[in-house]
């Protein structure tokens, strides 16, 4: 009888605990723990300098942990030339010899791993390259160098894809055509896993996430449970912009916790922590200071507000996601 | 099989004509120049020098040889120089992350670049010394040089002996120039760092400490290649130079395959 402890980890991809690297006395990843079930869309994300590429080089045997253990498409972590032949990985920003064709890099890497080279034409299509394949590396936009380091990726016909920021740089209309091919390939059922600082953009294609601050999980889970364990949020916006400051005061005085934000108007409105249930009452309680509201209604907490409240990050690391906010 | 896979997969970078076309042609420009200047300034009539041997000494069997002892230094330094930047500018292009996910195992990995590297160094030497050996034969007719003894049996078996050490040399090169590249992880420091170590330190320390100079890994690789010289005998400079390199081989081999790779 299959042992039911081994059967949840043959569902997981990726199943690692306690992973820790340690540089020097710096502790850059600290006993993190990992589940990405297989055929799932699993984002990974944290502040600039959490841990998360880090953590990706340790998934592919590029850097030893100094802790941890755990299996890699059911292989153990310490052996990575045990499950690599089945992982594809674009890693930072693609790098390929600027001087080669892009399909030449891609020889040289299915060689490499002894990949058979008649899968190139089928992977240089399937990211949109094959017209441009003859070219040279160096000649290529951008975007088709982040879409030539998908087509590395391809290459093995992996069950887990890892990509470590395969938006970086990209402009608008690379960051959507990105966004399809992640969609594309987790259709085919391939397990992904995807570091990313836009938090829209993770929001758009992953159905699972892994949050880490300072190497530590700090979530871990469904996205749609995330955003149900955060509740939702009432917006107040009341007609005089002078009474602001009156209606924050009022909440408060009802016992709610409540916050002050712009709008994406530049307008300034009051959010409260509450569902929709109270939207009559504090209407009410409104008027009766006579306060007039001209807006209340109710909305979904973001990923973005539980990644500040859970990494406790800044702006820094958000400004990306405001600017590519309005991208759908 | 692997070391294969990695063997091919590096002759996929070198096989590129710029590189191909640019070390093939520039050794075999270098090498004949060389011959050129070799006659050209070689007296017609006397034994010549130590440096410069006269026409009635290029005339012998091992006429050519004298040539081939000559480009040993050259050589050796373009080997060097080729092999730490094949290996360090994996390292700058960050290309070295996307191998090691294809090929984790690192030692098979290297195993399989030192052979890419080697071989197609090698390949250029040998091409480098027929278009000499074919420029020298044009030379001599130039200069009334009689080329008869080259091709006799002593000569054939002369030149082929000084080529076999003269590619020994450059693969004691190539391994000193793949390990330094992979050490020192910059392809431009590490060429420098290179070629002022074999050019301008052993000479140097050689000078003032003379006795250095036999223990010296350039200089023994020197005397490999020129099948033995002033300094060290043949077999003992062979056989130091197979003790460092082995020792060199083990240790960047052990560094590559325990270090973190963050570039």
């Amino acid at each position: 009888m299959l042992d039911p402890d081994n059967a949840a980890a043959a569902d997981l991809a990726v199943n690692v605990s306690g992973l820790t690297k340690r540089f020097g006395t710096r502790i850059v990843v600290d006993h993190l723990d990992l589940d990405i079930p297989r055929g799932s869309v699993c984002g990974f994300v944290g502040p600039n300098g959490a841990g998360k590429t880090t953590t990706i080089r340790m998934l592919l045997g590029l850097i030893e942990p100094t802790g941890g253990r755990g299996t890699v498409l059911g292989q153990d972590l310490a052996s990575p030339q045990s499950y690599l032949h089945k992982v594809g990985a674009l890693i930072e920003s693609p790098a390929f010899y600027p001087q080669l064709s892009g399909k030449d890099n891609l020889l040289a890497l299915a060689r490499l791993g002894g990949i058979d080279t008649t899968i190139l034409p089928t992977v240089l299509d399937r990211v949109g390259l094959s017209q441009r394949a003859r070219d040279r590396y160096r000649n290529y936009s951008l975007g088709m160098k982040q879409r030539l380091g998908i087509a590395a990726a391809l290459l093995a016909s992996p069950e887990l894809l890892i990509l470590d920021e395969p938006a970086n740089g990209l402009d608008p209309a690379g960051i959507v055509e990105m966004r399809d091919l992640i969609r594309s390939l987790a259709d085919d059922g391939m397990t992904i896993f995807v570091s990313s600082h836009l938090l829209a953009e993770i929001e758009h294609i992953c159905d699972r996430l892994v949050m880490i601050s300072d190497g530590k999980t700090v979530f871990q889970g469904e996205v749609a449970g995330l955003r149900a364990t955060r509740g939702n949020e009432l917006v107040l916006r009341p007609d005089r912009a002078s009474d602001l400051a009156s209606l924050v005061a009022l909440v408060q005085q009802a016992d709610f916790d409540v916050r002050v934000e712009d709008a994406a108007t530049g307008i300034e409105v009051a959010v409260v922590e509450a569902g929709i249930e109270h939207a009559a009452a504090l209407n009410r309680m409104a008027m009766a200071a006579d306060i007039t509201l001209i807006q209340i209604f109710e909305r979904a907490r973001s990923l973005e507000e539980a990644f500040f409240e859970l990494t406790g990050s800044h702006s820094r690391d958000v400004a990306a996601t405001h600017s590519l906010g309005g991208i759908r | 099989m692997m070391v294969l896979d990695a063997f091919r997969s590096e002759w996929v970078k070198l096989r590129r004509p710029t590189l191909s076309l640019g070390v093939f042609g520039g050794l075999a420009a270098a090498a004949s120049f060389f011959v050129v200047l070799l006659f050209s300034q070689a007296a017609a009539v006397g034994p010549g020098s130590a440096d410069l041997p006269s026409l009635a000494v290029l005339a012998q069997p091992n006429g050519l040889i004298h040539g081939v002892n000559r480009v040993v230094v050259l050589l050796g330094i373009v080997a060097f120089g080729i092999a730490a930047f094949q290996i360090a500018s994996e390292y700058s292009l960050g290309t070295l992350r996307q191998l090691l996910v294809r090929q984790p195992r690192r030692a098979v990995f290297l195993g399989g670049k030192l052979l890419g590297v080697l071989s197609f160094l090698l390949a250029a030497v040998v091409f480098a010394s027929f278009a000499a050996g074919g420029v020298a034969v044009v030379m001599a007719h130039a200069r009334h040089v009689p080329v008869g003894a080259w091709f006799s049996a002593t000569g054939i078996a002369d030149l082929t002996r000084a080529l076999g050490e003269l590619l020994l040399a450059v693969t004691g090169f190539t391994i000193l120039g793949l390990a330094v590249g992979l050490l020192l992880r910059s392809a431009v420091f590490a060429v420098i760092v290179g070629f002022a170590y074999l050019v301008a330190v052993e000479s140097i320390v050689g000078r003032v400490l003379p006795a250095t100079s036999k223990w010296l890994p350039g200089q023994l690789l020197l005397g490999v290649g020129q099948g033995g010289n002033a300094t060290t005998s043949f077999s003992r400079a062979l056989i130091i130079s197979v003790i460092y390199l082995a020792l060199v081989a083990v240790l960047t081999t052990y560094a590559f395959v325990r270090r973190d790779v963050t570039a």
